[in-house]
């Protein structure tokens, strides 16, 4: 390992472009809502708000964070922006921008959002002191693909029941790469993808798990410790954090990064318009396409993105005879625990 | 459903028509202002106009250049609650599965749709200002009804690439429009429709500088509601006679030396969402304090006129404009400059339950009216969901407000 290191950029969003804050010369830092820090952010924005924005915000207040040297945001739903506009109040020696987010993923979205990637590269540079180049980017980017392949071949193995560790050991290894400098993270992701596979545990039910947030480990082995098998999931925290960015030829880096975030497998908050309501088809395609016998769904209260799309989810899962448990989780493994009879029963059912 | 709903609006319009006629020189700003919202509900349920369901900034003057009666689903949700019936279509929508701790407004307009009771628009345009849950209802009521969805992305701040952006997708709307109605943009109804725009602008800002009068010819009555809903009528000759009848209504009390509440004594401003079901809050702060809502924070413009040659950049500003979109520091420096310039002694905000964007800005909110020594008041409500109204836990709060108000002296009075 090479013990980078580089001052750090904290961040909130699988929306973030990542590599561009690594080109920049900076690392990555992704604020996850983990940790003890007591309930305070309320105070500052409301109870009636999404707990990981709530989590993340307290985290700032405990000062529970390592040093950064400033926190890109992204505008990719309400409690995002307000907590950007919180931060700053809380944390006023960071350096705080937002990203803006187009809601659907056209061409003319892309562009905008490229023109935005843009702005935020002349923001990093200015912080930095130094411009952040093309080429740096594109090296970036490169280093990123390497990371989203090497977690793909470990969530493969984890499909097939021979990750040693099982799910909890996956979500320790997303949580790392999101939370590491990109050359340490590929060595630590490189060392395990090397490491021989564990004996099968197929036994257990396959099950698919999406939503945005869930970045405690322990919850992946509650899941297992009840029956299921994780064959593939679709969460914010999880495989959705890290996608292959491709490159169209000759299209410039930003519109590279553009297209690769926007184009990514979606969450709830953004859309194709022309095919409205289509979350629910995208799920089920996922979750057949990894044989899985149920869907587990796992939000955050107060998300009114998931809140008001989970009905029609619910509803196409129905009709193709696909039981879905719906969680509603607090970044907390209070209501985690609280949530284990249903989790038990739910896998049970399936058989 | 729709006849039901029909004949709703029909009533009100002719029992109005006929209390204007009855005096047509009396004080009626409020009753034309409600005519022209209910013909606007009439025309939505004829089954005659060409009919679009839309999201909060939606340029509604360009779609009635284009012949189209357009509307934010959100006015369903506030019309249901007004009319008391609101509860069935909440408890529709989370029978369905929406759940309760979402927007009332859009679970409401959720329930309706599910009910038969929204009508079936020939096309949707969804804006992403003020909120992700309101882009959300949107996506849900297109797949619902079959319809095709626009989505106009609201960007966060003003610059050359955002206004360039939204200026491109506005004109991209306008075919998106043709395409449903199979009628092209006429450049010159277009152009009518932004000098009626300019008029109504021009007359608003005469409105409100009227209202900063102390005494306040406004009242908590006269401008509830009046801003966001006066946006629907802008691009038509209606919408100048229905601000210009305010205009002369309260320049008339003005130069009466009258005011909107007699013998005003406090000035309060009321941030974001009216309540939307009868209530006797306002009446109560109204009637037993003396305290006056002057100003909305949806009532001002923010925005400059229309230009004639250029008028989807304009537009395109307009919208970034919104004083809930952005970051909330701007939205504080808002709600700053109207309280100095209406000079208020207390402002109150219903925190509408299930709004993000709101209230998440709380905090912050009343940090930045403290920072120029105006106290808030911060109710819990959902502002369409009556279910959960709790009157005299209210009536309590807001009464040890402005009590406290009375035992000071307001900052902002005492610079006057």
């Amino acid at each position: 390992m090479s013990h980078e290191k580089k001052q750090m950029i904290g961040y909130a969003c699988a929306y973030t472009p990542v590599p561009l804050i690594d080109a920049a010369g900076y690392s990555p830092y992704r604020i996850l809502p983990l940790g003890d820090s007591p309930d305070r952010a309320g105070e500052m924005l409301h109870d009636n708000l999404c707990p990981h924005v709530k989590r993340v915000l307290d985290r700032a207040l405990d000062n529970d964070l390592p040093e950064l040297a400033g926190v890109v945001f992204v505008n990719c739903c309400d409690a995002m922006r307000r907590l950007a506009d919180a931060w700053r109040k809380a944390r006023p020696e960071h350096k705080v921008t937002l990203l803006d987010l187009p809601a659907t993923d056209e061409e003319a979205s892309i562009l905008y959002f490229s023109e935005e990637i843009n702005s935020l590269a002349g923001t990093l540079s200015e912080w930095r002191g130094t411009q952040v180049s093309p080429e740096t980017i594109e090296k970036s980017i490169e280093r990123f693909n390497g990371i989203a392949d090497s977690l793909n071949t470990l969530k493969e193995r984890l499909s097939r029941g021979v990750l040693e560790g099982g799910a909890a050991a996956m979500q320790d290894l997303f949580n790392t790469a999101a939370t590491t400098a990109s050359g340490d993270a590929l060595s630590v992701l490189e060392k395990a993808v090397g490491e021989p596979e564990s004996v099968s545990k197929n036994h257990a039910t396959p099950v698919f798990l999406f939503g945005n947030v869930l970045a405690n480990a322990e919850a992946f082995q509650l899941f297992e410790k009840s029956g299921a098998a994780i064959v593939g999931d679709d969460l914010c925290t999880g495989s959705r954090a890290f996608c292959r960015i491709e490159a169209l030829e000759g299209e410039d880096v930003m519109m590279r990064l553009a297209r690769g975030l926007l184009r990514r497998p979606k969450c709830a908050r953004t859309f194709d318009p022309s095919l409205p309501g289509n979350l629910g088809d995208e799920i089920l395609a996922r979750a057949q396409a990894c044989n899985a016998k149920g869907v587990i769904c796992h939000t955050m209260k107060f998300c009114d993105p998931y809140n008001a799309r989970l009905p029609r989810v619910r509803e196409t899962l129905r009709e193709a005879g696909i039981p879905m448990l719906a969680l509603e989780g607090d970044c907390t493994m209070r209501s985690m625990g609280q949530q284990r009879t249903r989790i038990e029963a739910f896998i049970e059912m399936l058989g | 459903m729709i006849a039901m709903m029909l004949q709703y609006f029909e009533n009100i319009v002719s029992g109005l028509e006929a209390k204007i006629k009855e005096n047509p020189d009396g004080t009626n700003a409020r009753k034309k202002y409600t005519l022209e919202t209910v013909r606007l509900g009439q025309r939505l349920y004829s089954g005659t106009d060409k009919v679009a369901w839309c999201g909060v900034t939606v340029p509604y003057d360009v779609l009635a250049a284009m012949g189209v009666t357009s509307c934010f689903t959100e006015f369903i949700g506030a019309t249901l609650a007004n009319s008391g019936l609101v509860g069935s279509y909440l408890e529709e929508s989370e029978h369905a599965g929406q759940a309760a701790e979402t927007c009332g407004y859009h679970r409401a307009v959720i329930g309706a749709a599910m009910k038969g009771m929204m009508p079936t628009p020939e096309f949707m345009i969804a804006s992403t200002c003020p909120c992700s849950g309101g882009v959300a209802v949107m996506e849900n009521l297109a797949r619902m009804m079959d319809r095709d969805l626009f989505v106009l992305h609201i960007p966060q701040e003003e610059n050359e690439h955002s206004v360039r952006f939204l200026a491109g997708q506005l004109k991209e709307m306008t075919a998106f429009v043709s395409a449903h109605t199979g009628e092209a943009l006429d450049e010159d109804k277009l152009r009518e429709a932004m000098q009626y725009s300019n008029q109504t602008r021009d007359l608003l800002v005469e409105v409100y500088d009227l209202a900063k009068k102390v005494p306040s010819p406004a009242n908590g009555r006269l401008m509830g509601n009046f801003g966001i809903v006066a946006a629907l009528f802008l691009g038509t000759r209606a919408g100048v006679d229905v601000v210009q009848a305010y205009r002369d209504e309260f320049k008339e009390t003005v130069e009466r030396g009258a005011s909107g509440v007699p013998d005003e004594r406090l000035r309060l401003m009321w941030i974001q969402n009216r309540i939307q079901f009868k209530n006797p809050l306002v009446d109560m702060l109204e009637k037993e304090y003396k305290a006056s809502i002057v100003i909305d924070e949806l009532n001002d413009i923010e925005w400059g006129p229309i230009n004639l040659d250029d008028p989807f950049t304009s537009l395109a500003r307009r919208a970034i404009s919104v004083s809930l979109n952005g970051s909330v520091s701007r939205r504080v420096n808002h709600l700053q400059e109207l309280a100095r310039d209406y000079k208020i002694d207390g402002a109150v905000n219903p925190c509408h339950w299930g709004c993000r964007q709101g209230t998440g800005s709380r905090g912050l909110v009343q940090a930045g009216l403290g920072e120029i020594g105006v106290p808030v008041a911060n109710l819990e409500v959902d502002c369409v969901d009556s279910r959960n109204f709790a009157e005299g836990q209210l009536r309590t709060r807001l009464e040890a407000f402005v009590e406290m108000l009375e035992t000071r002296a307001s900052p902002l009075r005492q610079s006057a």
